[in-house]
């Protein structure tokens, strides 16, 4: 039998790591996670479920009579030098089983022990000597007998959901990787439907229907334009940094005020402890900086006023021309206002354990530019124009870790703020003969037809 | 061409003839693929069955994706070498993804003939051909350095 290289040749020389181990190391990885699900998930049923059904299917119920109380201690070692012990109320009950008078001490589960011993002892004062109560006894071993049923669903919930993910993510893993096992890349690939079952992650962007590998635009034609047909969605990275600052501030801050309090209710009793004080300063700084960060950057997201894309038609087509109408909202004067038409290429990749994306822009059409432009009072800066794909694009394309995106890019240059640019994603299509350009021919590119506002 | 060998000393190391419809394998979209191709070099071991596909697939610096446009597996014994050293087979192609030679992404259209041997090994030989007429890209005038977000 002939063993798998560790190392195969890809393309140039570029060496990979052998299909045949990966599979391997990756069965071992899963079927690991599955034997450690399937032995975990035994202790719990047998440990915790399976007693606590036998106990509401199985004991039969009888009438007892507490005899003694007392509770019952259980130990146990904490290492490196301490021990946890654990206290549960604990009655002695004389009860009718099969026939015969049983005395025995009652049972409970492990969700009825507490640490605190006094609390076990309020438990215990509930129960009067000489009452006589409710009780299950097990009818294969009579002198186990329990005061209590019911299910502990937490428990329960506990000992399905663990163990079942270990079970679930080791399984598939498992079986994706015997079903991979043998074939080869193309047939894999060919063969869909149980691989995206298996692994979702890994599998393309959703395509335009009968246009492989050509994004949806569905999300980018759902709201009309004022003017134009299509109003562009925004694509800004800036909101999000804006979001994560704002949550970093906000829970950076829920600590420091924990830490605040404790530290207070130190002072207030009397006491100064220096090493929460000394934690609780550069905690501070910290925290302040996140809030001065969020605050500036909502201050620059927010001072500029919003920009707003419409396009006559979408999806577009090489060598179509389209009208479009920039408008830019903001008080001031705009010392540059400009648009461009750019394809963007877009790769992931794995370097070590982080996964890296990177973009580079590959093409850049001026359409539009505008010097010292202002809003009417009440009002926003207007522009149409006419935005020309270039007959030779290559079309928007988009698979699992790899995308050429084309996109309108706002920049501009606001008085006493900084430069700012806003991007609107488009979807290019390939060139199809019988689709006719969207705009009448004999406007250029680039050409500004109309600027309403002032421009000085 | 590019083939791929088990690199199995004491093995023969096999060869696919491939030949297009189109010599200048310069296709269009929508268009219809022909190739016939002719297996040599594999005298003495059994062909358990050989795998037709045309596929794209990207290059670059990001991770390689694949979307196969036609698979075909042959395991039939008749039609199998020594019985048959040679096949052919046609698609029509479809409209997109096109090729394109980008700067840091690439997709790449190619017929893939995979020979798989008793006892395990296989083979795979690999012909690129063009799908559309986009020029290469490369990056415009001064711009900044690429950015990259984690």
């Amino acid at each position: 039998m002939r063993l798998p290289r560790f190392f195969a040749k890809k393309r140039g020389h570029r060496q990979t790591g052998s299909r045949e181990w990966g599979v391997v190391g990756d069965g071992l990885f899963h079927g690991t996670l599955l034997a450690a699900g399937l032995f975990f998930g035994g202790l719990l049923v047998t440990g915790v479920a399976a007693p606590e059904w036998r106990i509401n299917h199985e004991f039969r119920p009888a009438r007892g009579t507490i005899l003694a109380k007392g509770l019952a201690r259980t130990t146990v070692a904490d290492p490196p030098a301490a021990v946890i012990t654990n206290w549960r109320p604990c009655l002695l009950v004389r009860y009718e089983a099969q026939g015969r008078l049983q005395e025995a001490w009652s049972q409970g589960s492990a969700v009825e022990n507490t640490p605190d011993r006094e609390v076990a002892r309020r438990r215990l004062d509930a129960w009067a000597l000489g009452a006589e109560i409710p009780c299950w006894y097990d009818p294969a071993s009579p002198r186990t007998v329990v005061l209590r049923r019911g299910y502990n669903w937490w428990l329960w919930l506990l000992s399905l959901l663990l163990p079942g993910a270990l079970v679930l993510i080791g399984g598939s893993g498992l079986v994706r990787g015997l079903r991979s096992w043998g074939k080869s890349e193309e047939r894999l690939a060919a063969s869909a439907g149980l691989g995206e079952l298996l692994d979702p992650l890994a599998q393309p962007a959703l395509a335009a229907p009968g246009f492989p590998a050509v994004p949806t635009w569905d999300d980018l034609v759902n709201s009309p334009g004022t003017i134009l047909r299509h109003r562009l969605p925004i694509e800004s990275p800036e909101n999000w940094t804006l979001v994560g600052f704002g949550l970093f501030a906000l829970l950076w801050n829920a600590v420091v005020v924990v830490l605040a309090v404790g530290a207070g209710l130190d002072l207030l009793g009397g006491r100064i402890d220096w090493w929460l004080f000394a934690l609780l300063v550069p905690f501070l700084a910290v925290g302040i900086g996140g809030v001065v960060l969020f605050v500036r950057s909502l201050v620059l997201a927010t001072a500029i006023g919003p920009t707003q894309l419409e396009i006559s038609d979408h999806p577009l087509l090489p060598g179509g021309r389209y009208e479009v109408l920039l408008a830019q909202g903001g008080t001031g004067t705009f010392q540059s206002l400009e648009l461009t038409l750019e394809l963007e290429e877009q790769a992931t990749f794995r370097q070590g354990t982080d996964t890296r994306t990177e973009h580079l822009v590959v093409r850049r059409h001026p359409v539009a530019g505008f010097r010292d432009v202002a809003a009417p009072p009440h009002s926003r800066f207007e522009a149409r124009t006419v935005v020309e794909i270039p007959p030779d694009a290559m079309h928007s394309f988009t698979s699992a870790h790899n995308a050429v995106r084309w996109r309108l890019v706002v920049r501009g240059t606001a008085q006493k703020w900084p430069a700012f640019s806003r991007v609107f994603p488009v979807v290019v299509f390939p060139p199809a003969g019988e689709m006719a350009p969207a705009c009448p021919a004999g406007v250029a590119a680039g050409e500004r037809t109309v600027a309403e506002g002032s421009v000085p | 061409m590019i083939g791929v060998p088990a690199g199995e000393r004491g093995q023969g190391v096999p060869r696919v003839e491939m030949q297009f419809d189109l010599p200048h394998r310069q296709h269009e979209p929508r268009g219809e693929l022909g190739v016939r191709y002719r297996i040599e070099g594999c005298e003495g071991e059994t062909i358990r069955a050989v795998e037709h596909s045309v596929l794209w697939y990207t290059e670059g610096k990001g991770e390689e994706d694949l979307g196969v446009h036609f698979f075909q597996r042959i395991a039939d014994r008749g039609l199998l070498p020594p019985t048959a050293t040679s096949g052919a087979f046609s698609t029509p192609l479809p409209q997109s993804p096109l090729s394109y030679e980008g700067v840091i992404v690439k997709v790449r259209w190619c017929v893939r003939v995979r020979i798989f041997f008793e006892g395990g090994r296989d083979f795979v030989s690999e012909h690129v051909f063009t799908l559309g007429r986009i020029p290469p890209g490369r990056p415009p005038g001064p711009q900044p350095a690429a950015e990259v977000r984690r």
